[in-house]
């Protein structure tokens, strides 16, 4: 096989699709090793495997040399290499290895089917009802909620005995299988928003996510465009699950999840590239 | 410089198990048998230092 037919038959789509996929599956695995008996002999419950677990415990564990329960010293390794890949390459932990992120874009992909779209091409605008786009003025004002978030989580976990955000996560309500009521409550609310809205609970009110989107500004691993190529067609915009608008000028956008389908869409061929960022490239 | 695409994944996944293990080797690995736990190696011996420079 060429190079060239070779480098035609890879997708950056497919890879992503498999490794969601791959996520999913070992998260759910997850949640029912954590319903068996011996729990406490699992390594840590199912909260002490979430990366925000880390953030939520920190500050209770800096200022009183502990954590807070259900978490365990695991948070701040799953911490660290989500923030490890936050400093390489952005938000590519939201838009690749995080879990709710895909069964958010498995809901929209399943919305849009279930609505009529037989077959989904790229770049083409979707004509079914759902997954909708909010009014810009009402989506930006929106997606300020999740710093909000952030910064009332931070708040109360230092007066916090469980981390803040345990009962009303829908990583444990999707996951974890080991309901309550509330949990009940946030599953019905994910899995409505994230059939009304793609990406629901990204833009909105993950904190993770808030904390994650500085990192889109520095992370020497990014998208650019070469102005020469791009003749701003909008494909890119349109198949952006972040629902950000000229996608080949906002590269660098807080909300980019870096899952590469603005470069799977784009239709000419050197406008958008992978790079490490150096002098030149910095925009 | 450019990267190529098919890389993107694997430097993805190598970058979160890498991190991950280095958070494991500083201490900051899974406890068994409760929720008791002890400090990380790291934290130990920051707070060693700090009880050394008082």
């Amino acid at each position: 096989m060429s190079a060239a037919v070779r480098e035609k038959s890879f997708s950056l789509a497919k890879s992503r699709r498999t490794i969601q996929w791959i996520v999913v599956f070992g998260t759910f695995v997850l949640g029912l090793r954590h319903i068996m008996p011996g729990e406490a002999s699992r390594g840590g419950s199912f909260d002490s495997f979430c990366a925000f677990g880390g953030i939520e415990t920190l500050l209770p564990y800096l200022s009183t040399g502990h954590l807070l329960k259900s978490t365990n010293l695991l948070n701040f390794s799953v911490l660290i290499a989500t923030l490890g890949v936050a400093l390489v390459a952005g938000r590519a932990f939201c838009g690749w290895l995080c879990g709710l992120g895909a069964i958010q874009d498995f809901i929209a992909e399943w919305t849009r089917e279930f609505f009529g779209e037989r077959r989904h091409i790229r770049g083409k605008q979707s004509k079914t009802i759902l997954p909708l786009r909010l009014p810009a003025v009402v989506d930006r004002s929106l997606r300020y909620a999740k710093y909000l978030v952030l910064v009332i989580i931070l708040f109360a976990s230092l007066y916090a005995a469980f981390p803040p955000l345990r009962e009303f996560c829908p990583v444990r309500a999707v996951f974890s299988l080991k309901m309550t009521s509330l949990l009940w409550l946030t599953l019905g609310i994910f899995l409505a928003g994230s059939i009304l809205v793609e990406r629901f609970w990204c833009k909105y009110f993950c904190p993770l996510g808030a904390t994650l989107a500085i990192f889109n500004k520095i992370s020497p691993v990014r998208l650019v465009t070469d102005t020469n190529h791009c003749n701003n067609c909008g494909r890119c915009d349109i198949e952006c699950s972040m629902g950000i608008a000229d996608v080949p000028i906002n590269l660098d956008h807080p909300e980019c999840v870096r899952c590469m389908e603005c470069l799977n869409t784009c239709a000419r061929d050197g406008s958008l590239t992978i790079q490490i960022r150096n002098k030149e490239n910095v925009t | 410089m450019k990267i190529n695409p098919r890389y993107y994944p694997a430097i993805i996944i190598a970058t979160y198990v890498i991190f991950l293990l280095l958070g494991i080797l500083l201490g900051f690995g899974p406890e068994r048998g409760g929720e008791g736990h002890e400090n990380s190696a790291l934290i130990q011996v920051a707070f060693e230092t700090l009880e050394s420079l008082k």
